[in-house]
């Protein structure tokens, strides 16, 4: 409700910021009444939105929408590769912009049109080809919810392990636009572990074979790890050949209680280098996520006391040897200075630490609904530093900053929340600040802009903080190749002059 | 104080799938776990006993890997258990069910006070608890939110009822069967999993509680299941369409209506 409200208040500003945002929008052409019959032509008139308010849904993702969203100007729906190509080379030759869009629940504005144009929503390519019990590989059409996957393939006991946290909407196409990480990145690694083989239209409109069902592969450049999170700014996604590993059947979850985050972040390594093991998940959460989280599920678990917690996760095939693992662990945790181990190791319980973790942006988001939901990631040894950090940022511009995310592979999302007795003004000119200072110190230490949600439009204008010119270049350089006219989800990444 | 627990173990319910043809449940693949309710009774039995000194003994009736449910409930803070396990359990009803565990409470001899769940969420008959209690002859709480006092002989509890809450003072021995509000269940430590690991737990059959076996069972149980048929759903919603400023204010109106007829405004 409190969300709602904010929206419908800050309309006026909403629109100032939006026009402030288009840049060059003279540089394309408007989609005009004929191009519409073209599109018509090729995907069927019950593909092709207009309607405005049937549009509006495609104007955003999980960025702030005030900030951030922008109408198409139209949307289309297509089942083929073919009919993608097509509406391609026709953005080619009449200069209109493409902006692919998988489920929409992106965090870096990747899937927003913010030049208007085309939107190309992949949600009715949505069926799984083939299942290769022999390879252990699935074949999917971008549209395909991920987690839609792995409830098939768990009746045959395989597995998609590259599998991101928002597990319920995002679609495969989009996780790999972004290279999607997420929670099991520890032990599994992220989405690109997993693509073997993709089918591609490229921003000039042909239908291009990328890898394979190939374990090894080193014929020509490996132009498939290249379209692994790009963002949609090399081409679009219309099929992806995933390779699958055995389920495991076994897993326990520990929720360990540390007095402060030094405690709590010196014990990821100890977990490997010390207890041998590799454990699928180790999630962080400062106490101002956990306390939030806490009050807004009702849980009353003695958080209090808690300076920091860790929620680790191990799997396995062994339920014997899974357990032994999580009690190494938790030894371990008490031998290093943890107020408390608690065991999770059934539906119940396992329901009950997870909630906590993923219910964190929700909770703040019910504090203020304007906030940036940072990405930011570090050398895993580099987390104790940068916590002191981030509390100084926080204090010198009276903002809260959460901390949580991904500790075990130092991908932490530092959530810059609005104070809410700013006026959002002020709020959009500490954010600015607020986040230039947080991504020096990243970089001091080692880390970059974002470990999985992707840079898009929200992250750009702070890419030259992290790469050289050189390396920009480079960067622009194999776009132009892909795509000369700029007409592949232009704005993204970075701004081509 | 001595209390004793009832558990019951069932299937984790909220992924479930429903076999089309026969409407019964598929329980291939499904996790077995305390039943939710159970553990708000857990949690006022353990912090009865952290305040009172005493002991705390959870038992069930169920098939062998029921023992993982007491395990649990031992690691959360339970200090024994008991596994009431055999074929000729099978089939038993409410009241053939209430029978075993009542006498499986006689057979542990001295209690203070016996804490159930509200119901359990698969059969959802919540008949267990006070069965038990009319066959121990004991007084009965049923959806019981708050213990006010405890003395040498009597308790005090607040239970739910339709308008509020009510008061009532009973002799000890009793039951009370629990709901949600009286208590936040806490999560079992790693120590309290590994004491859970090394306890014994007694393996109780019908001949090892003297039990008659007329009283047990499917032949011991006086319910029999006729049939199962599924409810319908008629949940029917009106859509009143509203297109210009007059459609708008009939359609306003009718909600009023709607709302009053209701006694909701």
């Amino acid at each position: 409700m409190d969300r709602e409200m904010s929206e419908i208040c800050c309309d006026s500003e909403q629109k100032s910021r939006a026009k402030s945002r288009t840049l060059n929008k003279k540089r394309y052409n408007p989609v005009t009444k004929e191009i519409i019959s073209e599109l018509v032509q090729i995907v069927g008139e019950k593909n092709v939105i207009t309607d405005e308010e049937k549009m509006e849904p495609y104007s955003y993702d999980e960025t702030p929408k005030d900030q951030y969203a922008h109408m198409p100007e139209v949307v289309v729906t297509p089942h083929t590769a073919e009919e993608i190509a097509k509406i391609v080379k026709l953005a080619n030759r009449e200069l209109i912009p493409i902006t692919p869009r998988g489920a929409g629940s992106g965090l870096s504005g990747g899937a927003i049109p913010i030049f208007g144009g085309i939107v190309i929503s992949v949600e009715k390519m949505n069926r799984i080809l083939e299942i290769d019990y022999k390879n252990m590989m699935v074949v999917v059409e971008p549209g395909v919810v991920t987690n839609d996957i792995n409830e098939i393939l768990a009746e045959k006991g395989l597995f998609y392990a590259g599998y991101p946290m928002s597990v319920e909407t995002c679609f495969i196409g989009g996780n790999i636009a972004e290279n999607a990480g997420g929670g099991k990145a520890v032990k599994y690694g992220v989405t690109g572990r997993y693509v073997m083989g993709l089918e591609l239209v490229t921003p000039l409109g042909d239908i291009v074979q990328l890898g394979g069902k190939r374990v090894k592969d080193v014929t020509g450049y490996d132009i498939k790890q290249l379209i692994i999170g790009s963002e949609g700014t090399l081409g679009i996604v219309t099929k992806a050949i995933l390779k699958l590993i055995p389920l495991p059947t076994a897993k326990v979850d520990l929720l360990v209680l540390f007095k402060d985050v030094k405690t709590a972040i010196d014990m990821v390594s100890l977990i490997m280098t010390e207890g041998k093991i590799i454990p699928t998940s180790v999630e962080f959460m400062d106490k101002l996520s956990v306390q939030a989280s806490c009050e807004y599920l009702n849980e009353h678990l003695p958080y209090q006391q808690a300076g920091a917690m860790l929620l680790i996760e191990v799997d396995g095939n062994r339920e014997d040897q899974v357990e032994e693992d999580a009690e190494t662990i938790g030894e371990l945790c008490l031998k290093n200075g943890a107020i408390e181990v608690y065991v999770a190791d059934n539906y119940t319980t396992q329901e009950r630490v997870w909630s906590v973790r993923r219910n964190i942006a929700e909770a703040f988001i019910v504090i203020s609904p304007h906030q940036s939901l940072e990405d930011i990631v570090v050398p895993t040894a580099s987390i104790p530093d940068l916590m002191p950090e981030l509390e100084r940022i926080s204090k010198k511009y009276n903002i809260q900053i959460p901390c949580y995310g991904h500790a075990g592979d130092g991908n932490l999302h530092a959530t810059l929340v609005k104070n809410p007795e700013s006026t959002l003004e002020e709020w959009y000119e500490v954010e600015d600040k607020a986040l230039r200072e947080l991504y020096e110190v990243t970089k001091k230490l080692g880390g970059t802009l974002s470990g999985e949600h992707g840079v898009g439009s929200k992250r750009k204008e702070f890419l030259e903080m992290i790469f050289s010119p050189a390396e920009i270049e480079l960067m622009k350089r194999i776009k132009r190749a892909f795509d000369p006219n700029n007409i592949m989800n232009p704005g993204k990444i970075f701004d081509i002059d | 104080m001595n209390i004793v627990i009832p558990i019951k173990q069932v299937p984790e319910t909220s992924n479930v799938k429903m076999d089309e043809e026969t409407g019964t449940m598929i329980r291939e693949g499904v996790e077995s776990i305390i039943n939710p309710l159970d553990l708000y009774a857990i949690e006022v039995g353990i912090e009865l006993k952290e305040e009172h000194g005493g002991k705390v003994t959870v038992i069930t009736m169920g098939p062998q890997s029921a023992e993982k449910a007491l395990r649990e409930a031992i690691a959360m803070g339970c200090d024994d258990g008991i596994l009431i396990t055999g074929k000729e359990f099978k089939g038993s009803d409410t009241w053939a069910t209430s029978f075993v565990l009542s006498s499986a409470i006689r057979k542990i001899g001295t209690y203070d006070l016996i804490l159930a769940g509200e119901r359990a969420t698969d059969g959802d008959t919540g008949q267990v608890g006070p069965g038990i209690a009319s066959f121990l002859n004991i007084p009965l709480s049923t959806y019981t939110s708050r213990i006010v006092e405890i003395t040498d002989n009597t308790i005090i509890v607040e239970r739910l009822i339709e308008d509020g809450y009510e008061t009532l003072q009973m002799p000890l021995p009793c039951l009370l069967t629990v709901v949600k509000e009286i208590s936040y269940p806490r999560l079992p430590t790693l120590r309290g999993k590994q004491k859970a690991k090394k306890v014994e737990i007694p393996v109780w059959s019908a001949d090892d509680m003297d039990l008659d076996k007329s009283k047990i069972g499917l032949n011991g149980s006086p319910t029999r299941v006729v049939r199962i048929s599924h409810p319908r759903i008629a949940r029917g919603g009106t859509i009143v369409k509203a297109t210009d400023e007059e459609s708008l204010s009939r359609a306003i109106d009718k909600l009023i209506n709607f709302l009053q007829e209701k006694n909701l405004i």
